[in-house]
Formats: structure tokens, C-alpha cells, sequence
């Protein structure tokens, strides 16, 4: 072999590219408007041309971007070199910055473009300076994501606590307190009642106390505990109490939540055990089958298709049983509602927690002469718990932050996630929406906390270390029947209303007018059609930037080391633990005004499905890094390969599964998602979800019906497609393992 | 001015955190063209030492040198030093070819000149044919090569091994671990390796560095690490050892009632005998067969359990001093049975005295 003809110098063209980043700066600053004047973003407005900007300061900016290009092409030391494009490109950064917010100048072409480029400049400043211990694509994208997620994320949900708190440009508290005093947030003494809802809740929570109390003089508990135990029992009487009696917003999304995400929990354990330890292998197969629909189905569909079943004129109520009654429109029927769409998520979390029961353990407990029932007891229920936990506090987040259900079915009663949405819509109250949105996003965080604080430390999924193959002992034979009927029922009622939506598609007026026709196919071919094409065309839009961010921020959280990983990741995923009425009265109260101005456009929207999807293809690409060996990117690395490259030639072909996959969850869900996207839609930005609604709020239940088939069908057959895909390519991250 | 060194070490240091400290103010030169295998136990500090050589690990302390160029702060892409790793690191979604074209396509080599490169490159270990195959259809050996080729064809200026053996069989281990020394002797490149397997590096190395808790304990060629080990650790962990307790008046050793001849320099004393366990001889305790020279004496002992390993028999002794582990071959491995007193006597050529307490380091 001939010796040494690789060049040691492959450390040339670093400063040249970052001069190329610095100068490309400067030249957007000056030949793009740095302002513009409204709404549309490309105008080329003399008035935001720099040197009609008053503002000598701004031309800082060039300057330093120059400095920046200079110092990159001066023969200075690294670390030097590092140093100045660090402070230079972060000062021209800020001076871009500063002078946005402080005119509250929305951003033009020129800004948004310079300022990309200057944190690339930073980004390679950080790299050579070894400030972030990594090459300048890392560093610059880790700038990138982070700005994003402050940008996108953390300053919406700011701007609503903001909204919330101040008034006319004052600190005062008075909104949040007179919001949180109206009958529509808490009403417990009811005025048309005879009854007194005060004392039957004050009964209630004495009730607990002694109760509480008796338990603790019972079981000997030491003195803190009957304290804490005794208080905890009355809080727990309180609130009972108040769920049974009083009105408003807050019992009802409560007594909403602990309802549907009990039953949702229970019958998930129900069909996993049957999943798993039942002879029928139709039933199995048919579980996997239920569990796609949630994903495919928009939230409120369910209940659109119950008032066709079960509403004054259902055709089981009514035209069966011969009832009129209107029993679906309040608590019962959102949480019917909510739990057929909730069972399959209860049931694909308690199913993971069941495969990974080992059947072993089983048996030792029945070898060492365990009753069934003690090994139950004992050993088979203290490993689900966690699982049942994870999915009970799951549904209780999906239960408050439901927005659907609640709008369609929620009757006379007020719940928080659609409070927030009336009094922004129908109140013009954006103060109160802000009120609500903090409460709510206050409640479901506190339950996300609950969740990774309990949980985080008992999961005993992973403690086992291979599971075994073995079968599991049968269910014993009355609980087996009880849960097919069960399963059989649920799946009835499932089919019954997804039929009950395709049929409705077809009759003239559904309990009225039973008559066959395609009018509502005409009238949606008319009125439909096109808003469903160009919900496609956002939707797929969204998707590749969401699955695109979500695989880059996974392969930095989970690949790199540096300062703030753990706040990047907390706060991306701050955007899927927040429920989307939220996300959008942030969005609106956000970018309404001020430097970052986007409503009203296709913009807002695609941003809003791009920071709310991306998390689910953040959990899929760290999943899939998982995977990979870490020593296939270090030998990539030590055979010269810079980490772009790395990312490029090994990773991308090694995970492409994960990252189509997110691809076509980000855009599943961009297509069914409703409680978010309903705040940011404007007149020619109109989507699919939006437009269904406002049908069944009208009563075109006929043209809803049409369109909810066309979506359901369309995303089927997205979701079939990828199962394709990956079945066909799932031998290769098989073979990554190894 | 120090001698040459295409990799030098100066105080280098690695904490993880604030407390644990991985490698501590670490000093090493390596000399050219040769193979320096980094031994130790796990959690020594040899993967973090050779890591921090190949920049994929930042280092806390000191600095590193390659070829007289200080490369502390350089990115491990930018090292020209390449790395064979334990699992291989196969691209598996890439041919053999493209593997080891890999890193040529990174440095702009091209066309004709890369098949030719990476032609040579297989064909120094023995892989010509293969070029089109998927990493997965090829055998662990096979694999080993082709992770070898990529790393070769770059002609680094150094070439580190991270315990590339350890994923194959005991057989293949030993022919895989003589082709890379052949080829390292061959092309002369200096490499640095790292393994847990004392005999591995035994029979591989030009210079053994011996570590523990992130130091250096001893540093020579096998010959010397074997028969002049510094300290009870190297001595305990390159082959195996006994330890007991001793005097030395200047000429001779005196272990409980035995005496016999030392005549290597150490200070008078009290000291720690260290015996390697095939340098036991053993008599029968009838006097049958009594060693000569009987000044010297023995040490009484008795067998407390044999191991029949077929070429040799490992026995173990209760004695006065405690228990001592014997290796025998020849026909001796067969003529002691449990519960046979014996009369034990050392070779002094596997015998070697340590300070007392034997813990002191250089």
C-alpha cells in the first residue's frame, strides 16, 4: 500500500463556508425589506427597506455580520476564530432581534431570512470555539430547534398565562379571580334547586374526614399519617361531593375524566387479558384491528354518529325502543362518547404492560401452592398496576383536553376545553379564554407530573429480562365469557356507529326522512371536495417539516451532549402535553400582533400541525436510535465523516421506517385534529375538521355524514399503506439489532 | 526534547461528573510502527483512554499528541486515526465495497484510484470475491476483515482496536488475533489495542500498558510484565499467581521453614513472594523422591483438591501459609491424589519478590 495520501488538512473550507453563512446575512439584510406592513409576507415595501428604517442602530447587523465573514477568512487560531463568530453573529442576532420586538415591526423576508443565517454563523462560532462539543451542523441545530421550540411553543403558552394576568399593560389578578367566581367555571349553591348543594358537598367532605379517620385508628397508623390520611379523606369527600352536586365547568370536566377514564381503563385490562390469553384467535385479531380507528377517526365523529343511534330520533332509541329522549346531550353521553374513543388507547398502553407479564411467574406462584386467585392477588396484579395507572391518568389527560365530544354532545353543561373555545368565540372574552386555558393546561400538567413522578419510578416492565414464550394459563371460563360478551358488545356498538355514518351519507334526512340519494355526495363534491384537497395539501405540507424536526431533535437529545438537552426535550414535548384549546388561544393570542404576526394565513396552520405532530416523531425516532448501535456513527466519524454526513449515508437509510412512519402519523393527525387548528382556521384557510363541525352544528347531518366517510375511508387507507411499507422494509432495522 | 512518538500522552485526565475519575493524569509514548495494547479490568480506563485517542471522547485534563501535533481539541474526523471496533460497526445497509470505500469517498478519492485503493485493501486481508455482499451475509471473522480493510485502506496514522476479538469464538480468536499482528508487523502501523484478555495481549503485543482505576501500574514488553511484575496487580492479572509472605536476608528467601536462593537485587526485609503456580514443585511427603540440596528444606503441605485440565493438572495446597494453587504437567498431574501430603518446593526462575504488601506502584 502506498503510504499516506490522505490529506491531514481536512480541517480547510470550516471558516470558508462560515464566511459564505455571514456574507449571505448581510446580503439579505440588504436586499430583502426587513419589516413588513401586514399580513402578506412577500412584499417588497420600500418603507422596510434599511435605509428607510430610523434606525441607525440596525445597520449594526451588517456590520457585525461582516465582522463575522472577516474573522472567518482571517488566518486567526480556532478558538480565536470561534470566539469572534460567536459574539459577532449573536450580536447581529440580537440587533435583528431587538429591533423587531421593540417596534413590534412584523418581520419581513429580509429578517427572517438574515436571522436564520446568523445562527448558522453562531452555530459554527459555538463548534470552533468548543463551547457546544460538536461540529457546526450539530451546534447550529441545536440553535435552530431550541429557537423553535421557544419560539413556537414556550412563547404561545407564555402569551396565554400572560393574557391571563395582565390587563390593559397591569399586573392584576382581578380577571383570573372574577373568571374563576362565575357559575360557568364552579357553581355549587344552585339557586333553582330546593335542595342545598353547599351542605350535601359540606356532608360529603365530613363524610370522608371520619371516614378517613376511622381507617387510620383501624389499621394504627402513627400520628403525621391519621393527619395526612384524615385531611387527604376529607379532600377526597370534597370533591366527590362536588362532582355529584355542584355545576360548572370544573366538576364537570372532573366527573367527565374519572368516569370515562375508569371504564376506558378497565375494559382496556378487560380486552388485554382477553388479547392475550383468549382461544380465539378472531377476537384477537379483531382487538388489533379496533385500535387503528382512534387514530384514523377525528375525535368527534363518535359522537356525531350517537345522536344518528341514540339522539331523540336514533334509530336504536327511537326507532327501536320507541324512547325521544335527549339523555345523550350532557355528562353520559360525552362520556359515552369519550369512552369508545379512549378504550383502544387505555387498551394498546395496558396491552404493552400484559405481554410483559411472564408466565413464569405465574406458575411459581401456582407451584408454591397459590390459589388462582391469590396469584392474582399477589403477583399478576401488582405488575399491571403500573400499567393500569399509566392508562387511567392517560385518559384522564385525553378526557380534559377532549374537545369534540364535549361541543357536539356537551349539552347544557360547561367543561373546560370548550369553555375556553366559547369565550374566545362566542364571548369575544379573550382575558377569560386565557383564564381557562391556564386552568386547563394547569390541571392536565399537574396529571402528566403525577404521571412521570409515580410511574417513572415503578415500572416493572423492564425489570424482567427475556420474556418467555410459554403460554399463559386460561382465563378461568366465567370471567373469559363475561369479556367476549363484553368485547362482543363493544364492538357491535363500534361498528353500528361507524355504519351508522356511512349510511347516513346516503339518506335524505336521517329519523325524518329515510329516503336513498347521493345529494349529500353532490353537495360535497361542491362545498367538501376542495376544502378536503386543500386540508391534504396542509396536512402533507406540515408533515415532512414535523417528521423532519421530530427525527432531527430525537437524534439531539439522544445523540448529543450539551447544555439545555434536557429543556429541548422537555419542551418539545410540552406541545403534545398540551391540550390543543390551549395550544390555539396561544397560537391566536401569539401571533395576532407584534413581530411574529402569521394568523390569518396557510402559515399559522402548518406551523400549528408541525410543533403539535412533531412529538410523535420524536418518540418514534428515539425509538428508533435505539436501535441503532452507537458505534455505527463513531466508525462513520473516525473514517472522516462529518456528522451531517453521518446523519445523511448511515442513519436516514437505517431509520427511514421510523421516519415515514412519522411522516404519516404527522399527517394522519393533521388531518383528524380539531381542538387546536379550529382557532387558527381564517376564511380561505378553511380545513376539513373545521368545516364537518360546523355541519353537525347546523344540522347538515347529511353532507357531515359524506364528509366524515370520505376522511375516515381516505385515512384507512393511508394507515394500510404504511403497514404495507413497513412490513415489506421491516426486515432491515431487524438486522440493525445484530 | 523527547524521542519521536506518533502518539503521546501528557497527564491526561477523564472524569465523568464531578467525582469519578475514569483516567487519572495518564503519561504514555508510543514508539513507531509498534502495537500497544492497553490491559486491564473492566472499569480500568483503557476504552475511555482509547476513546479519548480516537476524539470520541472529550478529555477532562492534559492533552494528546499525534505525530508531534497537538490534536486535544480536534474532532475525531479530523484525527486521521481510525478505529476497529468490537461489534465491527458494519455499515449494514452497505456492500463490503462501499464499506471500505467509505471513508475514501469522505477524503474525494474517486473513479478508478478508489476500486484500486479499496481492491488492494481487501486483498491485504484476504477478501478479494466478497465486494458485492451484504455485511450480514458474511461470518464474524469474515466481518472482522472487512472492518479491518475500511480501517486500513485510509492509512491512518494510527489504528486503534477497541477488544475487536471479543465477539468470536475461542478458535477463530486465537488465527483473527496472529493475521492482525502479521498485517500491523507487515505494514507497519502503529496501533493501539485494547483488551481484557491478558493472553490475547500476551501473545499480540510489541508493549503491554497494565492499568487500574485509571493509572498506568506497569508498562514493558510481555517478557518483562510476566517475569518482573511491578506490583501484586500486575502479577495477579498477567498470568496467575501465589502470594506469601517472606523474608530476604540478601541472598536468600526464607518462606516459613523454607529457604532457597534469590539472588536478584532487593532491599533486606521483610517482602511478598510471589510464585507462579507452574514453578510449584511437588514430592511426596514419604521422602520417596525428596528434592536435593537439603539446606533448602520445603514446605509441608497437603493437597486439598485436584483439577484435571488434561495437558496439566491444577492442584490446590493447604500449607502453614495459607492455600497455594500449583499447575503440574508431564506425569506428575496424575500422581496426587486428594489428601496426599506433599513436600513443596519452588523453581526459582517463577519466583519474584515484591515489597511487602506488593501495592506499591513504579
Amino acid at each position: 500500500m502506498s503510504v499516506r495520501s490522505i490529506p491531514h488538512a481536512r480541517t480547510k473550507g470550516r471558516g470558508g463556508s462560515a464566511a459564505v453563512y455571514a456574507l449571505a446575512a448581510a446580503a439579505a439584510f440588504l436586499l430583502l425589506p426587513f419589516g413588513r406592513p401586514g399580513r402578506p409576507f412577500l412584499t417588497l415595501d420600500p418603507a422596510f427597506r434599511p435605509w428607510n428604517i430610523d434606525a441607525p442602530w440596525l445597520w449594526l447587523l451588517p456590520v457585525l455580520a461582516l465582522v463575522a465573514a472577516a474573522a472567518a477568512l482571517a488566518p486567526l487560531p480556532t478558538l480565536r476564530r470561534g470566539n469572534v463568530l460567536t459574539f459577532a453573529g449573536a450580536g447581529a442576532f440580537l440587533v435583528g432581534a431587538v429591533w423587531l420586538v421593540t417596534t413590534r415591526t412584523p418581520f419581513g423576508m429580509g429578517a427572517l431570512l438574515s436571522l436564520c443565517l446568523l445562527v448558522v454563523v453562531v452555530g459554527y462560532g459555538l463548534s470552533l470555539s468548543g463551547r457546544v462539543r460538536a461540529d457546526p451542523f450539530v451546534a447550529s441545530s441545536i440553535l435552530f430547534t431550541g429557537l423553535l421550540v421557544l419560539l413556537l411553543v414556550v412563547y404561545p403558552l407564555v402569551t396565554v398565562l400572560q393574557a391571563a394576568v395582565v390587563v390593559n399593560g397591569k399586573f392584576t389578578l382581578a380577571k383570573f379571580v372574577a373568571t374563576l367566581q362565575t357559575n360557568r367555571f364552579i357553581l355549587i349553591e344552585n339557586p333553582f334547586t330546593p335542595r342545598s348543594e353547599g351542605a350535601l358537598v359540606r356532608y360529603f367532605a365530613l363524610a370522608g374526614l371520619v371516614l378517613a379517620f376511622a381507617w387510620t385508628l383501624w389499621r394504627r397508623q402513627p400520628a403525621l399519617r391519621v393527619v395526612l390520611i384524615t385531611l387527604g379523606g376529607g379532600l377526597a369527600g370534597l370533591v366527590v361531593g362536588l362532582m355529584l352536586f355542584a355545576r360548572g365547568a370544573v366538576p364537570s370536566s372532573l366527573t367527565l375524566a374519572v368516569i370515562a377514564a375508569t371504564v376506558a381503563t378497565l375494559l382496556g385490562l378487560g380486552f388485554a387479558l382477553l388479547g392475550q390469553r383468549t382461544r380465539f384467535r378472531f377476537v384477537k385479531a379483531s382487538l388489533g384491528a379496533f385500535s387503528v380507528l382512534p387514530i384514523i377517526t377525528p375525535p368527534f365523529i363518535l359522537a356525531f354518529s350517537m345522536i344518528f343511534l341514540l339522539g331523540r330520533r336514533g334509530l336504536l332509541t327511537f326507532d327501536i325502543l320507541g324512547i325521544s329522549s335527549n339523555w345523550i346531550f350532557g355528562i353520559p353521553g360525552v362520556a359515552l362518547a369519550q369512552i369508545l374513543a379512549f378504550t383502544p388507547i387505555a387498551y394498546l398502553v395496558i396491552q404493552g404492560s400484559v405481554a410483559a407479564l411472564d408466565a413464569a411467574l405465574e406458575e411459581a406462584s401456582t407451584t408454591l401452592g397459590a390459589s388462582k386467585w391469590h396469584t392474582f392477588r399477589t403477583v399478576t396484579w401488582p405488575l399491571l398496576r403500573p400499567g393500569l395507572a399509566n392508562a387511567f391518568l392517560l385518559t384522564v389527560i385525553e378526557s380534559f383536553a377532549d374537545f369534540g365530544n364535549p361541543l357536539i354532545l356537551g349539552g347544557d353543561r360547561n367543561y373546560l376545553a370548550t369553555e375556553v373555545f366559547s369565550a374566545f368565540a362566542a364571548r369575544f372574552d379573550q382575558a377569560e379564554a386565557a383564564v381557562y386555558g391556564v386552568v386547563l393546561l394547569f390541571v392536565v400538567l399537574l396529571v402528566f407530573y403525577a404521571q412521570a413522578r409515580w410511574l417513572g419510578r415503578s415500572s416493572f416492565v423492564t425489570v424482567t429480562g427475556k420474556p418467555s414464550r410459554r403460554a399463559f394459563t386460561r382465563l378461568p371460563g366465567g370471567l373469559e365469557a363475561v369479556l367476549l360478551v363484553g368485547f362482543a358488545v363493544w364492538a357491535a356498538v363500534v361498528v353500528a356507529l361507524y355504519a351508522s355514518i356511512i349510511y347516513g351519507s346516503f339518506v335524505q334526512l336521517w329519523g325524518v326522512n329515510g329516503t336513498l340519494t347521493l345529494k349529500h355526495w353532490r353537495d360535497l363534491t361542491n362545498a367538501g371536495v376542495p376544502v378536503f384537497l386543500y386540508t391534504m395539501r396542509i396536512a402533507a405540507i406540515s408533515a415532512v417539516p414535523a417528521a423532519l424536526l421530530g427525527f432531527l431533535i430525537a437524534y439531539l437529545v439522544v445523540r448529543q451532549e450539551f447544555w439545555g438537552r434536557r429543556l429541548l426535550e422537555f419542551g418539545s414535548m410540552l406541545s403534545f402535553a398540551t391540550p390543543g384549546t390551549v395550544m390555539g388561544i396561544a397560537y391566536i393570542l401569539a401571533f395576532n400582533t407584534g413581530p411574529w404576526l402569521l394568523t390569518s394565513s396557510a402559515v399559522i396552520i402548518v406551523l400549528s400541525f408541525v410543533f403539535r405532530n412533531m412529538p410523535v416523531a420524536i418518540r418514534g425516532g428515539v425509538a428508533g436510535f435505539a436501535q441503532v448501535d452507537r458505534s455505527l456513527e463513531e466508525a462513520s466519524t473516525m473514517l472522516g465523516s462529518s456528522s451531517f454526513r453521518t446523519l445523511r449515508t448511515v442513519l436516514v437509510p437505517l431509520l427511514v421506517i421510523p421516519i415515514v412512519s412519522g411522516l404519516i402519523f404527522a399527517f394522519v393527525r393533521a388531518m383528524t385534529a380539531i381542538s387546536q387548528v379550529i382557532f387558527v382556521v381564517s376564511p380561505g384557510n378553511q380545513l376539513t375538521t373545521v368545516l364537518l363541525l360546523g355541519w353537525v352544528e347546523q344540522g347538515q347531518t347529511g353532507r357531515a355524514a359524506a364528509m366524515g366517510t370520505l376522511l375516515i375511508v381516505s385515512m384507512l387507507v393511508v394507515i394500510l399503506l404504511l403497514n404495507l411499507l413497513t412490513r415489506r422494509r421491516g426486515g432491515i432495522t431487524g438486522e440493525v439489532v445484530a | 526534547m523527547p524521542a519521536p512518538a506518533p502518539v503521546r500522552l501528557e497527564g491526561v485526565t477523564k472524569k465523568f461528573g464531578q467525582d469519578v475519575v475514569a483516567v487519572d493524569r495518564l503519561d504514555l509514548a508510543i514508539t513507531p510502527g509498534s502495537l500497544v495494547t492497553l490491559l486491564g479490568p473492566s472499569g480500568c480506563g483503557k476504552t475511555t483512554t482509547l476513546r479519548m485517542i480516537a476524539g470520541l471522547e472529550p478529555v477532562s485534563g492534559g492533552s494528546i499528541l499525534i505525530d508531534d501535533q497537538d490534536v486535544t481539541r480536534l474532532a475525531a474526523n479530523h484525527r486521521d486515526v481510525t478505529m476497529v471496533f468490537q461489534s465491527y460497526a458494519l455499515f449494514p445497509h452497505m456492500s463490503v465495497f462501499d464499506n471500505v470505500a467509505y471513508g475514501l469517498r469522505i477524503a474525494k478519492v474517486s473513479g478508478a484510484e478508489l476500486a484500486r485503493r479499496v481492491k488492494d485493501a481487501l486483498a491485504t486481508v484476504g477478501m478479494v470475491g466478497l465486494e458485492k455482499r451484504s455485511p450480514a451475509a458474511l461470518s464474524g471473522g469474515q466481518q472482522q476483515r472487512v472492518a479491518l480493510a475500511r480501517s486500513l485502506v485510509l492509512e491512518p496514522r494510527v489504528l486503534l482496536f477497541d477488544e475487536p476479538l471479543s465477539n468470536l469464538d475461542a478458535k477463530l480468536r486465537r488465527r483473527v488475533r496472529q493475521e492482525i499482528r502479521d498485517l500491523q508487523q507487515r505494514l507497519g502501523i502503529t496501533s493501539v489495542y485494547v483488551t481484557h484478555d491478558q493472553e490475547e495481549a500476551l501473545a499480540i503485543s510489541d508493549t503491554i500498558v497494565v492499568m487500574q482505576g485509571g493509572r498506568i501500574q506497569q508498562q514493558g514488553s510481555p517478557h518483562e510484565l510476566y517475569t518482573q511484575p511491578a506490583n501484586r496487580f500486575v502479577a495477579d492479572f498477567i498470568g496467575s499467581a501465589n502470594f506469601l509472605p517472606g523474608e530476604y536476608d540478601g541472598s536468600s528467601v526464607r518462606v516459613g521453614p523454607y529457604r532457597f536462593a534469590y539472588e536478584q537485587a532487593f532491599p533486606k526485609g521483610a517482602a511478598t513472594v510471589m510464585v507462579r503456580p507452574e514453578a510449584v514443585r511437588l514430592a511426596s511427603a514419604d521422602g520417596t523422591d525428596a528434592p536435593g540440596g537439603g539446606e533448602a528444606g520445603f514446605l509441608p503441605g497437603s493437597v486439598k483438591s485436584v483439577s484435571y485440565l488434561g495437558i496439566t493438572s491444577e492442584l490446590l495446597l493447604d500449607t502453614p501459609l495459607g492455600e497455594l494453587a500449583s499447575s503440574v504437567s508431564g506425569e506428575g498431574r496424575s500422581r496426587f491424589l486428594r489428601g496426599d501430603a506433599v513436600q513443596i518446593t519452588f523453581h526459582t526462575a517463577g519466583v519474584y519478590l515484591l515489597p511487602e504488601g506488593g501495592e506499591a506502584g513504579l
